[in-house]
């Protein structure tokens, strides 16, 4: 049974969600601040955090970046507002998808659900892919660049993973999100946008012009060898 | 204000060259015209003493009479006519003048004898049965008059012309505050509220800016206040409804456990939930408008493929929340493959969203969707296409010309007033149908579908292929 934690101030919304995905089959537990959460994930193991990002204290913002440097657990933000600069913050901050308040409990499992599956490639003969001086072990879910391990969350490895799978093959915004996120045609591409900076920094030697990770405007992105 | 100081100018100058022109040919004429008449009279007075004796021969007499350059002397005397230029002759001199001297009357005129302007002046020598003729030449007086109309009449255009160049300077400077207003007024009616008028170093100006700019401030201060609060109201709705569909959610997954009266209660509860909670969004979304923070975020999409989608998302749900196929044939232009649209792909889809709902409330549902370039595609003339038409037809009762154009507007019931149905709608749809179009630049109209239904088009601009650099997507 998966871990949750559930960080939201509004104690009503808090135990709604615990009940409404206790039903989907998950073991949820919820704090009410961004130090609580920061305190509870260093002890506890948790597989998925949700965080609201209007919190006293410290906000999401500033819990997801803590939460990122302290592991690579999946992390779904909360928000009030889907307006641009809210969603994009929050996704630089680190956070690997968000929902929007209301949002439908099946929606926010079928978010839970993609965020935990483990590789898209499971099952499938273990090979290394490589690009550069980068080295991708997929069945083990580690990347290497110039021999040292690079840190990725799950998100930025199945999207470097779908990217290396093809190369030089253009990607639409569309396919990422449905083969990485699980989102139909409609899904926010600001997703992929924020992704794909973030896998930069971490495997582009200067992530200001890329060289491996391209964008094709108009287009979506491709990895060139 | 340039062509009236310069009509103005025009006229006065005019006017003034006028008087001056004909006072001075007055002047000139009369002054000339006595002149010769003195001359004229002592010359007459001259040939008369000559003709009081009779061994005077008339040739040499006329010959030896005292001319001024340019006067020439005709003479009768004795039934006969005597000339000193053979051009100017008894037959020159104008018959009633002639009349008029012989009959005993001195008498001056002026006539024009081969193109050139002359004066005539008779004087009768009863006496000696005579008259004494001279003609003088004018050509000198009417070179300087044409001089002198030339000189005025340049004068004229050069005071019209600074008259038009001071009305223009004037009219530019009088009128350029109202222009920074004028300016000013449309851009704030176009929505941009945040507008304000410079007074500069204007001191007349100054007061009425100050004032204009203080009723733009309270405009948009009360705008701002009022989308506000509408936004607001909304985020504070959307608390309490994440606990609701959260705790739905819940005992919809224990249905089968409630009794049927629970299991009705709960439906209810579920369907007025939705609603209201697409009451909510429709309001943020309203709001975001009206203050002027609604963002597109574009990508470049297949026409076709989005539309399929948007239908597609909209499509019936089953029992168990799986999307059916939809009833009704989308229709893609085949002159619309290879175009591509940039367009804000979540407001899209709320626009056919919208426009479905609509066309299942009062029309008993979309009976087809046509996708085609505009202008159409033709095989024989290929025009590129600026812009994508989306076509929802239905079948249904058809909308009146009159209700055609208020239908966009929000809480519009007019005919469908008591048509609509209790527990769905939220009276914003179209209106928000509207307002996603126009932000996209686009149109959205209705008009009469071939059956007798109705045609909601959708009009998109494509717009440049590319028309920026996004090196991290296409989303602004």
């Amino acid at each position: 049974m998966s871990r949750i934690l559930i960080v939201e101030d509004d104690e009503r919304i808090r135990s709604s969600m615990r009940l409404a995905l206790e039903e989907e089959g998950y073991a949820v537990d919820g704090v009410g601040s961004g130090e609580e959460a920061i305190d509870r994930f260093a002890s506890e193991p948790y597989e998925l955090v949700l965080i609201d990002l209007m919190l006293p204290g410290i906000d999401g913002f500033e819990a997801c970046r803590t939460l990122r440097r302290m592991s690579t657990v999946p992390v779904i933000m909360v928000t009030a507002r889907s307006d641009t600069h809210d969603v994009v913050a929050g996704l630089e901050a680190g956070a690997d998808d968000y929902v929007t308040k209301p949002f439908v409990a099946k929606e926010l499992a079928a978010r839970i659900r993609a965020l935990l599956r483990r590789s898209r490639h499971e099952g499938e003969a273990s090979e290394v892919l490589r690009f550069g001086d980068v080295e991708i072990e997929s069945d083990a879910g580690v990347v290497r660049r110039a021999g040292e391990e690079v840190h990725c969350t799950r998100t930025e490895f199945r999207l470097l993973c779908e990217l290396a799978n093809h190369p030089g093959k253009v990607l639409s915004r569309e396919q990422l999100l449905e083969r990485v996120w699980g989102y139909d045609y409609f899904g926010d591409g600001r997703l992929v946008d924020v992704h794909v900076r973030r896998l930069r920094t971490k495997v582009e030697p200067d992530p200001a012009s890329p060289r491996f990770i391209l964008t094709v405007r108009g287009m979506g992105y491709k990895l060139v060898v | 204000m340039t062509l009236t100081f310069a009509i103005g100018a025009f006229g006065l100058s005019a006017l003034m060259a006028g008087i001056t022109y004909f006072t001075a040919r007055q002047t000139f004429l009369n002054e000339r015209q006595s002149a010769e008449q003195r001359q004229a009279f002592a010359n007459a007075a001259l040939v008369q003493n000559a003709l009081r004796s009779p061994a005077t021969q008339v040739n040499q007499l006329i010959e030896s009479v005292d001319t001024l350059p340019g006067s020439r002397s005709v003479l009768r005397t004795g039934g006969q006519w005597y000339a000193t230029s053979i051009s100017v002759g008894q037959s020159a001199i104008p018959a009633a003048e002639r009349a008029l001297v012989l009959s005993g009357t001195p008498a001056s005129q002026r006539f024009i004898l081969a193109g050139s302007p002359q004066l005539v002046i008779g004087v009768p020598l009863p006496a000696v049965h005579a008259a004494y003729f001279e003609v003088f030449s004018l050509d000198e007086l009417a070179g300087t008059l044409r001089q002198l109309a030339f000189a005025l009449a340049a004068a004229a255009l050069v005071t019209t012309i600074a008259g038009a160049a001071v009305g223009r300077w004037a009219s530019s400077r009088a009128l350029r505050p109202l222009g920074y207003l004028t300016e000013a007024a449309v851009a704030i009616a176009g929505g941009q509220l945040d507008t304000r008028v410079d007074a500069g170093d204007d001191a007349d100006l100054e007061e009425l800016a100050a004032a204009f700019n203080q009723m733009t401030a309270n405009l948009q201060d009360r705008i701002e206040r009022e989308a506000r609060f509408t936004s607001d109201v909304s985020h504070e709705l959307r608390s309490p409804l994440t606990t609701l569909m959260a705790t739905v959610s819940v005992l919809e997954s224990h249905r089968t456990q409630l009794a049927p009266r629970a299991q009705s209660a709960l439906d209810l509860l579920d369907g007025d939930l939705r609603r209201f909670t697409r009451m909510v969004d429709d309001l943020l979304e309203i709001s975001r408008f009206d203050a002027g923070s609604a963002e597109l975020s574009l990508d470049e999409v297949d026409p076709g493929e989005l539309v399929r989608q948007s239908v597609a998302a909209s499509a019936p749900v089953d029992a168990d929340g799986v999307r059916g196929p939809a009833t009704f044939p989308v229709y893609v232009d085949p002159g619309v493959e290879g175009l591509r649209l940039r367009v804000d792909k979540r407001r899209f889809e709320r626009v056919m969203a919208n426009l479905m709902e609509n066309a299942t409330l009062y029309a008993g549902g979309v009976t087809k969707v046509i996708v085609e370039p505009q202008p159409p595609a033709v095989a024989y003339a290929p025009i590129p296409a600026t812009a994508i038409r989306v076509v929802v037809e239905d079948n249904g009762p058809g909308i009146p010309e009159s209700e055609r154009d208020h239908l966009f507007e929000r809480f519009y019931r007019g005919i469908r007033a008591g048509q609509r149905a209790s527990s769905q709608g939220t009276g914003l749809g179209l209106s928000l149908v509207a307002e996603h179009v126009r932000l996209h630049g686009g149109r959205v109209w209705c008009e009469e579908g071939p059956g007798g239904g109705t045609r909601f088009v959708v009009e998109l601009p494509l717009g440049p292929a590319d028309d920026g650099d996004h090196p991290d997507g296409e989303h602004r």
